[in-house]
């Protein structure tokens, strides 16, 4: 009973900061601006959140939990500004969307590594490849805990997912009720609709692009505060590739999108109760640890063929064509 | 100055575009409350006059004024706030957004939930353009999604569209190009109806019977140049056409009379199969003569398409034999029978005809590359490419913007089709098939590619033509087959049939 209910404590944990980054690629790919950097964003989001928590844990003296609320802010800022580059690149430049995310990833890695190890040794007098930054709290809450079964979904709850599941709330809103959203849609589908009708493509999408980054910010700094308790390359174990590979089987829609992540959850997190509950030695748990991958695989060989992504993704706007 | 009977007044416009000068020093006056066509073929510069004055364009020279008032157009909306709204020949609108949603789109009206949260209120929103749409007839359902609605449904929207932002000034661009006859009967209702409602219209089109059923007054343009404005109530068809192409026009082509040689092409019995194994052509035999026009009259999708695709090789045979100057081609491959003398200009000429994003140049040598002096053992010889191409778009008049060097994509259909007809031609085989050679095209073009069949056929060339158009069939033919489901019901000469015979055969009546 114990494995169940860990797995499902800590398969939340793992989908709801993986759902934030695959809202994050909808808003983009909705706009018409293919988003494979969600990986690279993430992590230069949480860098520079990881960054702000030290320098605020180096001079004032603020706790774990306090600093976390200040990263968080700071990995959506971060996140935002690294998506600038993705935006210049596909919207003002028209680059070639797919080559342009794949670069961003890359730099993100090499960047972040090297920023990472020139600021420890100013902070920690020794370089280092990390930023140590603890564990989030966790809390239950209490009478709900008790639930048979279910009570897992209310144990050992992070307080940032709870800050996640409120902002995906507001920006479900903000893509299907208002005006925004319903331009944002429109681009992406047939954004000579949108020009036509006085609205601004390239802003829209560029806006959209910057949500992405900074939403791919916070999911990284989720990461950095529960599985890693640090920022460091290892950030980019491709949790931002598989939050792509969740809002295409989510169809580019919010709240299917939100079920595949919990169903990618539950299967990690199963994978490694199981290596446990077998009895299995370390070595295994990394096996174990694909299966969402092989999921992946499997999802796709049955789920492509009904997916209608945004007719107009990865097409530069060009106000000529007809 | 200004006469305040004009709502629009273009003054001596000049918009340039790399290699074109798309329109020169034209001036037009619009008045208020009338129907204003703007005639011209393919190219001649209307869609880019309107570009101008629609904001989607800053014309280089000259200038626009709005109820006499000079404006300066940055973009779409500046002339939206002017009450100008455009069809475009394109529609631009979402297709996984309902007919409502996309009329809406760019000026939502918005209600606040809890006096707080805003949001597009769409319920408002469907009530009044339930309203306008009964106004002015435009049948549409504002929550129909676009995916699920037909062409003339999705221009309706784009009508709804303008009319939803209180246009005044309405630009249509080709309207009824993609319409079927009875659509366009409804789309010109609608029009006449605008008009009766103190609207503006002007009409970009180069089919002058629209004009001459709907239109005020006309502005002729040619290469750019303004040729004239006229009256359409004291001007006939004839005087439009002439001015518009910049000679005279035969609306009757000149037919020789014929001289037939030996066959040239036997079929026998042939029978071909599509891809899902349906029998689309069935048991058709017939022959045609060195200078003669054979055409196949029918209704689209009666295996018309197949029975070309089967001769030029581009289908397989089930059964049956074709035969070239005697010679059995039913199994060679397409080289094999283009070498034997097989040319062919297929029905969709973007995708069979050409290679879009080559350049002009290598488009026009495709059936000659690989052959001296184009190719000597094996490298291309890209000067040989040159002079040939060149020879061709001279002798051809094929019109582009950097000559041999453009890329086709950015051509005019009717100069693709030029390029296809130039290249096929000159190889001067003895059979060449046409495929609805004159779809999509122009006046000028249309009357231009009829020459070259007439011209092939004194050569002395056998020429199969495939065409949905009965007026082609009838005006160029020397005999006419009938194909319904597959089978040939009726051969005839030309001139012992008459369009409604035919028009019966078409329909699969063989009773008289």
């Amino acid at each position: 009973m114990n494995y169940v209910h860990n797995m499902i404590t800590d398969g939340l944990a793992f989908a709801i900061p993986l759902f934030i980054m695959a809202v994050g690629g909808i808003f983009s790919e909705k706009s018409g601006v293919i988003n494979l950097a969600i990986e690279g964003f993430q992590g230069f989001g949480a860098f520079c959140g990881a960054l702000l928590a030290t320098v605020l844990g180096m001079y004032t003296g603020m706790g774990t939990q306090t600093t976390l609320y200040f990263a968080l802010a700071m990995a959506f800022v971060g996140g935002s500004l690294y998506a600038t580059l993705h935006g210049l690149l596909c919207i003002r430049f028209n680059a070639d969307q797919v080559i342009s995310g794949v670069v961003i990833n890359i730099l993100g890695v090499s960047l972040t590594t090297f920023l990472t190890s020139q600021l420890s040794g100013v902070f920690y007098g020794s370089a280092s490849n990390k930023f140590t930054l603890g564990v989030s709290d966790r809390f239950s809450v209490p009478g709900l805990k008790s639930v048979p079964v279910l009570g897992a979904v209310f144990t050992n709850i992070y307080p940032f997912e709870i800050i996640i599941l409120v902002i995906c709330t507001y920006l479900w809103y903000l893509m299907y009720k208002t005006r925004f959203g319903m331009r944002l849609r429109a681009c992406g589908d047939h954004p000579q609709a949108v020009d036509a009708a006085g609205g601004d493509v390239a802003r829209t999408r560029f806006i959209a692009v910057m949500i992405s980054g900074g939403l791919a910010g916070i999911g990284g700094m989720c990461f950095a505060y529960s599985l890693l308790s640090q920022f460091s390359p290892s950030i980019y174990l491709g949790y931002g590739y598989l939050a792509i590979a969740a809002l295409i089987f989510g169809n580019w829609s919010i709240l299917p999108t939100f079920f595949v992540c919990v169903f990618f959850g539950l299967a990690r997190a199963g994978g490694y109760q199981l290596c446990l509950f077998m009895g299995l030695s370390s070595q295994y748990t990394n096996l174990f640890m694909t299966f969402p991958y092989v999921l992946t695989l499997l999802l796709l060989l049955f789920f492509s063929k009904r997916n209608r992504p945004p007719r107009a993704a990865g097409e530069p706007y060009d106000k000529g064509k007809r | 100055m200004t006469d305040q009977n004009y709502i629009v007044e273009m003054k001596h416009i000049t918009k340039r575009f790399p290699g074109i000068l798309a329109n020169d020093d034209v001036t037009i006056q619009v008045r208020q409350g009338e129907i204003y066509a703007l005639l011209g073929e393919n190219g001649a510069g209307k869609s880019t006059l309107m570009s101008m004055l629609y904001g989607l364009y800053e014309p280089d020279d000259g200038e626009i004024l709005i109820r006499g008032r000079k404006v300066r157009f940055k973009s779409a909306s500046d002339a939206a706030d002017q009450n100008i709204g455009m069809v475009h020949q394109h529609f631009k609108l979402v297709e996984n957004y309902t007919v409502g949603e996309n009329i809406v789109l760019g000026i939502e009206p918005m209600k606040k939930a809890f006096g707080l949260f805003p949001y597009v209120d769409m319920r408002e929103a469907n009530e009044r353009i339930r309203a306008l749409s009964k106004s002015y007839f435009l049948e549409v359902d504002p929550t129909d999604v676009i995916a699920d609605v037909g062409v003339s449904t999705c221009q309706r929207v784009e009508i709804l569209k303008m009319l939803y932002r209180d246009a005044e000034i309405l630009i249509f661009d080709e309207p009824t190009a993609i319409l079927t006859p009875q659509e366009v009967e409804y789309l010109l209702r609608v029009m006449r109806e605008l008009r009766r409602g103190g609207k503006t219209i002007i009409l970009i089109t180069h089919k002058i019977e629209e004009i001459k059923r709907v239109a005020d007054r006309c502005a002729i343009l040619r290469r750019g140049k303004l040729i004239g404005v006229l009256d359409v109530a004291e001007t006939t068809t004839q005087e439009m056409a002439n001015l518009m192409v910049g000679r005279n026009v035969d609306l009757q082509s000149r037919k020789t009379e014929a001289y037939f040689g030996e066959k040239v092409l036997e079929v026998d019995a042939l029978s071909v199969r599509n891809d899902d194994r349906v029998q689309v052509v069935r048991n058709v035999s017939f022959d045609i003569r060195a200078g003669e026009i054979f055409a196949i009259a029918g209704v689209s999708g009666n295996g018309q398409t197949e029975l070309a695709d089967a001769i030029a090789g581009l289908m397989r045979v089930e059964s049956g034999t074709i035969r070239l100057n005697g010679r059995d081609i039913t199994r060679g491959n397409i080289r094999e029978r283009t070498e034997a003398g097989v040319g062919y200009i297929p029905e969709d000429r973007q995708k069979y005809g050409v290679f879009l994003d080559f350049d002009l140049c290598s488009n026009l040598c495709l059936r000659r590359y690989y052959k001296a002096p184009f190719s000597k053992n094996g490298i291309l010889d890209f000067d040989a490419f040159g002079r040939y191409a060149d020879e061709l778009i001279d002798d051809y008049d094929v019109r582009s913007a950097q000559g041999r060097k453009t890329s086709v994509r950015s051509m005019s259909g009717g100069n693709q089709q030029k390029a296809i007809v130039a290249r096929e031609i000159e190889e001067h085989s003895a059979l060449i098939i046409f495929v609805q050679p004159t779809r999509g095209l122009d006046m000028g073009a249309i009357e231009n590619i009829h020459k070259q069949i007439l011209a092939e056929r004194e050569r002395g060339a056998a020429i199969l033509l495939i065409s949905l158009e009965l007026d082609e069939v009838m005006e160029l033919a020397d005999t006419i087959g009938v194909i319904y489901n597959g089978s040939l019901l009726k051969i005839a000469e030309a001139s012992a049939l008459t369009s409604q015979e035919i028009g019966q055969y078409m329909m699969g009546v063989t009773a008289n």
